[in-house]
């Protein structure tokens, strides 16, 4: 089931264009990872389907239906820039955002004890924002953004100034509430993350999608068909018995007679033609895929488009 | 429908917070409650000092000649506002200034032998006295000295005195509604400058309000749920009510005080009869207790006949709150524009002046026509949405202004304040999200266009 669809979405700023054109979908209950370098239009991507600025052209979907203002009761938005009322007090300040969301007031009261209790944090109310901490603020920040039961969340950069320990609360909380049927964008530079929690990318450079789809399908199309392959025997024979058919990437000495070798296939072989091949010259200890890593794609697909483009 | 409602409810709750938030301030109550005692005291002081100007001054007359012959006819006057003493003996300047016999005396006055010819009484004051209690003096010392030529013409001391008779001359407005003086100009400046107070203090608080949200980068989260002109007027909305409240509390405060002066301190200046209606029931709290029941107080105090008889004051004050409403929204519009526009407050003092200046201008114009209550300036400033708040209550406090021209000005502040607000939500929307950079006005223009 179809969550997010945002269709052909142009924005022109008076110097750049920020959005060419761009198309994704979302599937309910997924958790969808927007990526690109900075400057790509992720932000600008955000603020449309949160209505905070509108499109050139293009359509946003949501659950099948053009985009309302009233939809934004159903999403949770926690932005990139985010900040508090420094003099208000932590719990009129959730109140306040809980009930602008569209809650009502006590409704929003009950929901706010539930999260206060649950980050046990409820000796916070009567602090004024300007007395927590950075990590603090931001788990309140966290809480207004979820607070509203939204359906769609979008969370900017969730990561970034969390430390170590909010960051993996906060990542839990997440896949907490994927499991209870929430959809969600997140946009990050943090690839790590996105291999741990993502469904879906899509990835971003310079206002266009140069990349979109499952994050299995993706790295299946970024296989490079590189296998490491640890052995017992002389380099220069394994070298040679690969010949036309595999290409060695790269190979490392462990000791006098161990090696590991990156190994590349090549004409439609496959890893047991290789073993076949190296078997007779080697005694192959261990074979493991060199699977890319976000990271890996995210700089392979970046600068692919930048070698081609006139930039 | 429900969508509408919704609507409402958001910029409801942003008013409520704009608003609860300011009025809990400490210095908000410390600010509502000094100045109209501040404002109370001045008045009672000015006031108080107008009665003080009937004190006696004791005048010292040294006629060598002894040409008063030691008296001075000063008619059948209960409270003479000085008194003449004489002495032949010439004193010096410094004798009078400093030895002990003297201190008692006010106005050293010397009469010399020669004044029959050469006209000249010279004074010497300790501390500078009224013009009024100067007329008494000099028309006194006159009187004295012309008796001594009716009786140098043959003229008896009794029918010199029924020929020099004082007129009573007296200036007066045409239209017996108004009362023209210079004091009704000062209070209408008055006016002037506390409008002007109020709209920039209060605007001003609009800006301080939108970079703080826009440095804390509130304004991310507040956008995802509301519109950024709901925002905007809800913040408006919010601080405005605040300067209308803090307005209330004054004008309740300032009445309570000045009713209580009124019945308890002036109370001597009231006919007794008209008293115990003045002090009766609290019916006369407001407004109206100022500016009714015309032969209450007697016109010994220009002053206090102006404050208590003069001023329209519920027209004024009604006025004061149109003005108020219009020239806030009218510069609020502007400073929310400022606001946006700028990343922190003090990248705001270049952009602000184009908006200070039409303001501080207003003021200017102000002090000038006090002087000149009917001429062209006030006859177009008061017309000029900039300016009209300024100067229009000013003229409205003088009494020297139409209806007709008050429905106009409204008119024009309202056009003024509409197409202001309009372009400032534009202009708003896109920089609240502009971090980083201050905006120069040739920028703010092309936002107006996105």
């Amino acid at each position: 089931m179809e969550m997010l669809r945002v269709e052909n979405i142009v924005k022109q700023y008076a110097g750049h264009l920020a959005l060419d054109d761009i198309s994704i979908s979302t599937k309910k209950g997924e958790i969808f990872g927007l990526l690109g370098p900075n400057g790509a239009g992720k932000t600008t991507m955000i603020r449309i389907i949160n209505q905070i600025i509108g499109p050139d052209a293009g359509k946003v979907f949501l659950d099948g239906r053009e985009l309302r203002r009233d939809d934004i009761s159903k999403i949770g938005y926690l932005p990139e820039e985010r900040g508090l009322y420094k003099k208000m007090k932590v719990y009129d300040q959730v109140l306040y955002f809980a009930r602008l969301k569209g809650m009502g007031k006590q409704e929003a009261k009950r929901k706010i004890d539930e999260w206060f209790e649950k980050f046990e944090i409820t000796s916070w109310y009567s602090k004024k924002v300007e007395e927590l901490s950075k990590g603090m603020a931001q788990k309140i920040q966290f809480i207004i953004t979820v607070l509203h039961e939204p359906e769609l969340l979008i969370l900017d950069e969730p990561f970034s100034g969390f430390d170590p320990i909010n960051a993996q609360l906060i990542r839990n909380e997440i896949l907490d509430l994927k499991k209870k049927g929430a959809s969600i964008l997140l946009s990050t530079h943090n690839m790590s993350s996105v291999e741990e929690i993502c469904d879906s990318i899509a990835l971003m450079n310079h206002s266009k999608l140069i990349l979109n789809g499952e994050l299995s399908k993706v790295k299946e199309q970024f296989r490079s068909h590189t296998y490491a392959i640890q052995f017992k025997g002389m380099t220069f024979g394994f070298a040679n018995a690969l010949f036309a058919d595999f290409s060695l990437e790269h190979s490392e000495q462990i000791d006098e007679n161990r090696a590991v070798a990156h190994v590349k296939l090549l004409k439609g072989n496959t890893l047991n033609d290789l073993l076949r091949t190296v078997m007779q010259v080697v005694e192959v200890e261990s074979v493991n895929e060199i699977v890319p890593s976000m990271n890996d794609i995210f700089i392979q697909a970046v600068n692919a488009k930048k070698g081609g483009s006139h930039e | 429908m429900q969508r509408k409602e919704a609507v409402m409810s958001k910029i409801g709750l942003i008013i409520q917070r704009e608003y609860a938030s300011r009025v809990k301030k400490r210095s908000f109550l410390v600010i509502t409650i000094l100045v109209p005692i501040l404002i109370a005291s001045l008045g009672f002081l000015a006031m108080w000092l107008s009665i003080q100007e009937t004190k006696n001054i004791r005048v010292l007359v040294v006629d060598p000649g002894n040409l008063c012959g030691g008296k001075i006819y000063v008619g059948m006057e209960e409270n003479p506002p000085a008194t003449f003493y004489f002495q032949q003996d010439d004193i010096s300047l410094e004798e009078f200034q400093h030895s002990e016999k003297y201190q008692a005396y006010d106005l050293l006055l010397g009469l010399d032998a020669k004044v029959i010819t050469n006209k000249g009484i010279k004074g010497f004051f300790r501390e500078k006295i009224s013009t009024q209690v100067e007329y008494y003096i000099r028309n006194k010392i006159e009187l004295r000295l012309e008796e001594y030529f009716a009786l140098d013409y043959g003229i008896s001391l009794n029918e010199y005195r029924i020929i020099r008779q004082e007129f009573n001359f007296h200036l007066e407005n045409i239209d017996p509604d108004k009362v023209d003086t210079s004091y009704a100009q000062w209070v209408g400046f008055f006016f002037s400058i506390f409008i002007f107070i109020f709209i920039i203090t209060y605007s001003s608080q609009v800006m301080r309000g939108v970079i703080e949200e826009k440095t804390s980068r509130v304004v991310e989260i507040l956008v995802s749920s509301v519109k950024p002109i709901q925002l905007m007027m809800g913040k408006i909305i919010g601080i405005g009510l605040v300067g209308l409240t803090q307005f209330a509390i004054w004008i309740v405060l300032v009445s309570v005080a000045l009713f209580l002066m009124r019945s308890l301190i002036f109370q001597d200046m009231m006919n007794p009869e008209n008293l115990a209606n003045a002090m009766g029931p609290m019916e006369g709290m407001s407004a109206d207790i100022l500016s009714g029941q015309m032969d209450v107080i007697t016109k010994d105090s220009e002053l206090i006949y102006i404050i208590y008889q003069g001023i329209p004051w519920a027209t004024l004050l009604f006025l004061f709150v149109l003005y108020f409403i219009g020239g806030y929204l009218l510069y609020a519009g502007l400073f929310a524009v400022i606001g946006a526009a700028v990343d922190s407050e003090t990248d705001s003092q270049q952009v602000m002046l184009p908006v200070m200046l039409p303001l501080m201008f207003s003021y200017a114009v102000g002090i000038n026509i006090i002087f000149n209550p009917g001429g062209p300036a006030a006859l177009w400033f008061s017309q000029i949405p900039f300016s009209s708040p300024i100067i229009m209550l000013q003229r409205v406090a003088a009494g020297t202004v139409h209806i007709g021209e008050v429905i106009l000005s409204l008119a024009l502040l309202t056009s003024a304040f509409v197409v202001i607000l309009y372009g400032a939500a534009k202009v708003y929307r896109t920089g609240i999200l502009m971090y980083g950079k201050k905006a120069s006005w040739r920028e703010i223009f092309k936002w107006l266009r996105y």
